[in-house]
């Protein structure tokens, strides 16, 4: 439920008028009987024992509130200010700091940052030097291979040469034999293989 | 014998007597000096409650009095005093409420009894001149004579008119108040008289701030510049 100034206001005014029409009801009933009318004397001036007590009174009570209220409280409001004064102070000490620090924060972000991309620079240019170095030696590697597949090759190659003119010597050897019918002498023989050999390497080759 | 304003000695100590309304002013002292022990018994940093009332009270005293004082010093040496009449005439004026006040024998507000507001009114007037000679010395006694000595006499008047219109307001609206209140009761006891409390709920504070203010500013006269 809300409750507005008003409402508050008409809460207020009802709890006067109730407790003042109390009061006045205590007032008739605290006289006895009938109130007597009021006679309207006015007070004797010059008592001086009413002066002399409301001066003594208002002394005490002066002195009281010296003692109660004035003392502490102007103390109270002294050491508050000095504690609001020394926490604005504190305050502005540690702002000072606090921006200190961001600024060193900054500086160290931007030197990390610097030395990030420096790192990832120089790892980047070790990937490349390392991939260079890769791709020459695989290729080294494999001009080496070649060349000696090469070799290999070419060494076959004469072998099976040899190979070929040692069966193609024995061969033409026999051939010979069934043609002449009779064995040739050795020197015959050899001179005879030799001259086809080289004539039939020359045709094979 | 009068209806209620009578100021009458309830008992004697010694050969001193005792008025009724000397006992009504030790109510009103203990009622004020217990609430100041209890509203400073703990303080803390952090106010709370009573102690925050209080402060507010005495901050907002010490505020007003030093704006209506062109000397900041002068009003903080004075500010304790006159914040006690405040109270004190406040609680004084406002024991007039209370049922009895002016039906009960002997039991009325003490600001009704021109003895007491007289008393206040010649400590406000010794106040004035102990304000303004510790403040100025002997140049004080210079403003009793200026501009020109022939005015010596009208300056003397105006410093008696002084307390004694402070006696005789506050006396006259207090005693006046509580006259209505008493022949409204006598003519209609119920109801009626309402109306008149609740205005006087505003005359009790009016008069209170009115003699305080006018004390605060004739202390700052007599210790301001100009003398």
């Amino acid at each position: 439920m809300i409750r507005d100034k008003r409402f508050y206001l008409s809460v207020l005014l009802l709890t006067m008028v109730m407790v003042l029409g109390f009061a006045t009801f205590c007032m008739a009933a605290s006289g006895s009987g009938a109130i007597p009318e009021p006679a309207g004397e006015t007070p004797v001036f010059g008592n001086f024992f009413v002066i002399g007590w409301t001066a003594v009174n208002f002394f005490v009570l002066l002195a009281l509130l010296y003692k109660f209220a004035f003392n502490p409280i102007n103390a109270m409001l002294d050491q508050r200010t000095t504690t609001i004064e020394s926490s604005l102070k504190h305050a502005e000490e540690v702002r000072i700091e606090v921006e200190q620090m961001k600024k060193e924060t900054q500086a160290n972000l931007a030197e990390s940052r610097k030395e990030a991309q420096e790192i990832v620079a120089r790892a980047t240019k070790a990937a490349e030097d390392a991939k260079t170095e890769i791709i020459n030696k695989a290729r080294e590697e494999a001009d080496n291979y070649k060349i000696k597949a090469k070799a290999e090759i070419e060494a076959a190659t004469e072998q099976a040469k040899m190979e070929l003119k040692d069966t193609s010597a024995a061969l033409a050897i026999m051939a010979a034999e069934k043609l002449l019918g009779r064995a040739i002498t050795e020197e015959d023989h050899k001179k005879m293989v030799d001259q086809f050999v080289n004539e039939a390497g020359d045709m094979l080759c | 014998m009068i209806f209620g304003m009578h100021d009458g000695v309830l008992f004697n100590i010694g050969p001193i007597p005792v008025d009724h309304l000397v006992v009504t002013q030790w109510v009103i002292i203990a009622l004020l000096g217990t609430i100041a022990f209890f509203a400073t018994r703990n303080m803390q940093e952090v106010p709370r409650g009573l102690q925050n009332a209080f402060e507010a009270i005495i901050t907002w005293a010490n505020d007003f009095f030093t704006q209506l004082m062109d000397k900041p010093h002068v009003a903080k040496k004075w500010a304790p005093l006159l914040t006690t009449f405040f109270l004190f005439i406040l609680v004084s004026n406002y024991s007039g409420l209370l049922p009895g006040s002016a039906t009960v024998d002997g039991f009325q507000p003490p600001t009704s009894n021109w003895n007491v507001t007289m008393t206040l009114a010649l400590i406000t007037f010794f106040s004035i001149h102990v304000a303004g000679f510790a403040e100025h010395s002997l140049h004080y006694f210079g403003h009793f004579v200026s501009p020109s000595p022939l005015m010596l006499p009208l300056n003397l008047v105006e410093e008696v008119a002084h307390p004694l219109s402070l006696t005789v307001r506050l006396f006259g609206n207090i005693f006046g108040e509580e006259m209505v209140i008493a022949y409204l009761l006598f003519l209609a006891p119920f109801v009626v008289p309402a109306a008149i409390m609740g205005l006087s709920l505003l005359l009790g504070a009016i008069q209170a701030i009115v003699f305080t203010i006018l004390s605060a500013s004739y202390i700052a006269a007599a210790s301001g510049e100009g003398h």
